[in-house]
């Protein structure tokens, strides 16, 4: 079977070419996960859209109100963005154990939000910063949180001749750290067990203000954790609060059972690492004592 | 220290880096041949059942297709180790989830795909059994029922699905039990692993004109893998002719036919080349795993810690077929004695069909498996006793003289320096440093397999030596190590020395590379070629300088009589000019090991050769919570009797201690009604760089007599103790004692909260 190959030189050829080619044919940025699929299932597409010519959309920016990612920006260059140091560091910390040198240097975070499985990395700390994301189609450009575009297991919102062009948000006000923690088998080449982002700010009053907390691999797909955080709004971090945090998130999980874990272990996972989260972020903000993120 | 060797004990470069390292060595998968075809196999969906149909027609009719082949294509013949059992293609009934039906023949890789998915084969399902205690059960479904009708060596005892049972007996186990202070029962139980070559299995067959079967493949075993071709396809021997490429890795699980017998037989039907390379399904649903095995051991002992008898009752899960299976039977039970003196004895082994994966030979068979179960318990045992591990091995272990528990007499025991060092250098006497942080320790010893070595050793034109063999160079160096000895003998540097390996047509016959014995047994049929070899340079300069062959000297790179001299290169020109040149044929058989035949009942396995000693130990956190394991640090003592190449048996030892973490903490094959349920490498987790710890290595030199300037076997042993080492480090880390591999964090977190419910 032959497949097509084209490589727009534009995003409106791109996307006058998905729109041409219709259902049948599919976008293609570092490949990692669409390769994989094709070879797994040995349903190929009729015609693959290469964007990987669409070089605007590989930068990160930034200005007075938050930060832009380009679909292209690839898991490499997240890792090693200074601007991403204090503050943000989770995004380093999420985009740094994505499979292995060569995959990171590829793979790309459009891809990561697009394909939407469960487990992708980059999913809960982009919710934590409330990021929206950018498509542009056939009939024109819009703007959907990523809460809403991610519906479900390698479902999302995005019509099939729409290319995502770029991932934002808002840095959050005030003294505030983040972290990541990812749980699985290995060190590196391995789809997270459970994924959990957390970003936490310090209020005048030294408690724990505008807490946010999402999870990936413990679900359909990766959710904010609402009822922990409105539980730890305005308190300090104590054991007795982290332990009853981590219950809290444990208990909005709805893990599966497979291979790589039971979903008893998972849920457990969920209350250790939304507990582990919090702790290390409030360390954060306590030692770095102000926000050395770029502004 | 001054070294009486110019080239042993050095660590030069192997002879093979250059054509590695450049990408210009030739691999299997890289190999092509002029008109060549590709195959692809057709796998069996069920575990257990009978073919009903195969309707080939509407494959045959897609484009670049030459031929499906299927077991009608080839002469009805079972063949195996110990038990012949295996066929090609199955021809009537399917025993395992991946099991090959038949085979599809096409132009390209992706038209020999696209055909097998329109080869329609109708199958009837029949039940299974997934598990030894299943499978030995009265009236269980037999997954071979004509296996009395198949050929098998006179040692085994067979019944319906048990392709073996044997024991290994001594003394009197029900009095000594009796009269043991405590008695300890455990069940151990390990997982499947695959050896996790890089690459996968591969090879060409072709027909040449004369009919004469012509395979270049990755195997280990090239003269194995003729003498099973020539039996499949009742040949001769010589009729067959097998090649070796540059190798890939192999562990053990190139021993056996990979996919030389599919590329044979669709050459055969297709009339062409063809080739074929195992997919990375095919590598986890069919390949030759290492044996998952059940293992109950009952240990009595004394207050103060002395082993008075052992008993054990060991299941082995041998997949569809017995292949190697039958003689991890055996082996294990000398691993499970342990490295002790044991006056009684009494273990049992069943090797067992299931409806799954067939297994094999994978690095140190038995070893990983056997240690666990025996070095857990002692620490168990030390526990309970009170007694330091390190303390209570000290107590029991077997020294210079001591029988073994086949009453081979044992020599060069070097095990108590080996223990000692390693708790020296991981910093026993602060064995539990922190919460959460415990240190483990394990020892074992391993065989150095016999069989038989030939060489060709020739001198060229210009001095340079060949080194032509018939073992493969399967990426460990051994061969390298091999040259060593060789250079090391005749005077001459490794640099001189080029190894010509891997075709059974004209190399001398070799029992392969396995089983610890490369440089070993390579090595020892050069130091005979250089006998023979010096012996005739003495007779061509006695010649040259009209004296006496006994009366020449042998130098560093030639020979000389008073003050006359003639190097190598002048005396390759003066037997290239006189008597078709410098050639010699150098051999080596080890001696048989003596034991105690009266011990050992239906084992096929039944003595520990040339035998070498170690120990491991690890230092190493828990997170109590997560389950996770870090490792601190990780040491391994290990006698290797001489250090030919120190950088490659270092380089074997941190190879071996991470593929034993594999199995220790993070790989298996998961089965569910022998469907694999991680059937590629992204959920079956080989160790990445990430995962390696910092692996420090000491090499003992307690030479054995037998070996080249006192060498012992090197490349398996460290493979065998990982499991054991860690699970006995997390015990004293968090007290944890998980007693099936892998250790995952999960089971380490289950097993945590068990023992705080039963404490409360
Ligand atoms: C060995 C290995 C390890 C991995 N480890 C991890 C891991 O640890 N964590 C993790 O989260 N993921 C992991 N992945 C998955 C994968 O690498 C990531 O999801 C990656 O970010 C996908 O990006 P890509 O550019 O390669 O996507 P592609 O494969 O190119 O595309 C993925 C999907 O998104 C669509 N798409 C891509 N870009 C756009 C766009 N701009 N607009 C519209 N549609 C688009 C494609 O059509 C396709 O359907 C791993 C993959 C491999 C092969």
């Amino acid at each position: 079977m032959k497949v097509e190959f084209l490589e727009p030189q534009s995003l409106q050829d791109a996307v006058a070419m998905a729109k041409a080619k219709g259902v049948g044919a599919r976008f293609v940025a570092g490949g990692t996960d669409l390769v994989i699929q094709m070879r797994k299932t040995g349903v190929l597409p009729e015609a693959i859209i290469n964007l990987q010519r669409l070089r605007a959309l590989g930068e990160i920016k930034h200005d007075a109100d938050g930060f832009s990612l380009g679909a292209l920006v690839t898991h490499r260059q997240i890792e090693s963005e200074d601007r991403f140091l204090g503050g943000l560091q989770a995004l380093r910390e999420s985009a740094c154990v994505i499979g292995g040198h060569q995959v990171r240097n590829v793979a790309t975070l459009g891809g990561n939000l697009c394909n939407a499985s469960p487990a992708a990395d980059m999913v809960p700390i982009l919710l934590c910063f409330n990021a929206d994301v950018t498509l542009v189609g056939s009939s024109g450009s819009r703007n959907i949180p990523l809460a809403a575009f991610i519906e479900g297991p390698r479902k999302t919102q995005r019509a099939h001749d729409e290319v995502m062009t770029d991932i934002r948000f808002p840095k959050p006000a005030g003294k505030f750290a983040s972290a990541f923690l990812k749980g699985g088998r290995r060190r590196a080449m391995e789809i997270s067990i459970v994924a959990m982002a957390g970003v936490v700010s310090m209020s005048a009053g030294g408690t724990m203000t505008d807490v946010r907390l999402a999870m990936g691999a413990a679900g359909p797909k990766a959710i904010r954790l609402a009822q922990a955080e409105k539980f730890l709004e305005g308190k300090v971090p104590s054991k007795a609060v982290l332990e009853e945090a981590g219950k809290l998130a444990a208990a909005a999980a709805s893990p599966i059972d497979d291979v790589r874990a039971s979903a008893s272990f998972r849920r457990h996972l969920v209350g250790v690492y939304a507990r582990r989260v919090i702790e290390l972020g409030w360390n954060r903000i306590s030692e770095a004592g102000n926000d050395r993120s770029a502004a | 220290m001054n070294s009486p060797f110019r080239v042993i004990g050095k660590s030069f470069a192997r002879l093979d880096a250059r054509g590695k390292v450049s990408g210009k060595a030739v691999y299997g998968t890289d190999f092509a041949m002029q008109g060549m075809l590709h195959g692809k196999l057709i796998q069996s969906p069920i575990a257990s059942g009978e073919i009903l149909s195969i309707d080939i027609e509407r494959a045959m009719a897609m484009p670049g297709v030459y031929a499906v082949v299927t077991a009608k294509d080839i002469p009805a013949q079972r063949y195996g180790s110990f038990v012949k059992d295996m066929e090609v293609f199955a021809s009537q009934r399917v025993n395992f989830v991946g099991q090959p039906v038949a085979a599809v023949v096409a132009r390209t890789v992706e038209e020999a795909e696209e055909a097998v998915r329109a080869v329609d084969i109708k199958y009837k399902e029949l039940p299974g059994v997934f598990t030894t205690e299943e499978a030995i059960q009265a009236g269980a479904p037999l997954v071979h029922p004509a296996w009395q009708e198949y050929k098998a060596v006179p040692t085994v005892k067979r019944d319906g699905n048990v392709t073996n049972y044997a024991r290994l007996v001594l003394g009197d186990v029900e009095k000594a039990l009796k009269e043991s202070d405590r008695v300890f029962t455990h069940r151990f139980v390990t997982n499947v692993v695959h050896p996790g070559y890089t690459e996968p299995r591969a090879a060409i067959a072709h027909w040449d004109d004369s009919n004469q079967l012509v395979v270049w493949s990755n195997t280990q075993l090239p003269f194995e893998a003729q003498a099973t071709l020539a039996e499949i396809f009742k040949l001769t021997p010589s009729q067959v002719r097998v090649n070796l490429t540059v190798i890939g890795g192999g562990f053990g699980g190139k021993l056996r036919l990979g996919v030389e017998h599919y590329a044979a037989a669709a050459a055969l039907k297709a009339g062409r080349p063809v080739k074929f390379v195992s997919s990375c399904e095919e590598e986890m649903t069919s390949a030759l795993p290492r044996q998952p095995l059940t293992i109950e051991l009952t240990t009595g002992v004394t207050n103060d810690g002395k082993i008075l008898a052992k008993e054990a009752s060991i299941l082995v899960d041998t997949g569809a077929t017995s292949g190697s299976g039958v003689g991890v039977a055996s082996s294990v039970m000398l691993m499970l004695a342990g490295p002790y003196k044991i006056p009684n004895l009494r273990l049992e082994s069943r090797s067992v069909y299931t409806n799954k994966t067939p297994t094999g030979s994978f690095r140190a068979p038995a070893g990983p498996q056997g240690n666990f179960a025996v070095e857990s318990q002692m620490d168990i045992i030390a526990d309970a006793l009170n007694i330091d591990p390190l303390e209570l091995r000290l107590r029991n272990i077997v020294r210079e003289g001591d029988l073994a528990p086949n009453g081979q007499k044992l020599e060069s025991v070097s095990l108590e320096t080996c223990l000692l060092k390693a708790a020296d250098a991981i910093g026993w006497k602060d064995r539990k440093p922190a919460r959460g942080r415990g240190k483990g320790i394990a020892c074992a010893w391993w065989t150095t397999t016999s069989g038989s070595s030939g060489v060709y050793v020739k001198l060229g034109p210009d001095g340079r030596v060949f080194l032509n063999t018939g073992c493969a160079e399967i990426g460990t160096a051994a061969l390298t190590g091999a040259a060593q000895v060789l250079a090391e003998a005749l005077g001459v540097e490794l640099a001189d020395i080029q190894i010509v390996s891997g075709d059974t047509a004209s190399t001398p016959f070799d029992f392969g590379a396995q089983g610890s014995r490369t440089a070993f047994a390579v090595g020892n049929a050069c130091l005979d070629a250089v006998t023979k070899l010096q012996q005739r340079m003495k007779e061509i300069a006695a010649k040259q300088f009209s004296a006496k062959p006994e009366d020449i000297e042998i130098t560093t790179g030639g020979v000389k009589h008073g003050d006359k001299t003639l190097s190598l290169r002048e005396i390759a020109a003066v037997a290239q000019a006189s008597q078709g040149g410098l050639i010699a044929h150098g051999t080596f058989i080890a001696p048989p090991t003596l034991h105690d035949k009266e011990r050992t009942e239906n084992m096929v396995i039944t003595a520990i050769n040339s035998p070498s000693f170690h120990a491991h130990a690890v230092d190493l956190s828990v997170d109590e919570e997560t389950g996770e394991i870090k490792i601190h640090d990780y040491v391994v003592v290990q006698d290797v009797g001489r250090a030919i190449n120190p950088k490659y048996i270092e380089g074997q030892i941190e190879g071996g201690v991470v593929q034993g973490i594999g199995q220790a903490l993070s790989e298996e094959i998961v089965y569910e009604n022998g469907i694999v349920r991680n059937p590629g490498l992204t959920d079956y987790k080989m160790p990445t760089a990430m995962d390696a710890p910092n692996i420090r290595s000491f090499l003992i030199e307690s030479p054995s007599k037998v070996g080249p300037y006192g060498a012992k076997g090197v490349g398996e042993p460290p493979v065998i103790h990982p499991p054991a080492t860690i699970a006995n480090a997390i015990a004293a880390a968090v007290s944890a004692r998980v007693q099936t591999l892998p250790i995952t964090a999960e089971k380490i977190v289950r097993t945590l909260a068990e023992v705080s419910t039963k404490a409360t």
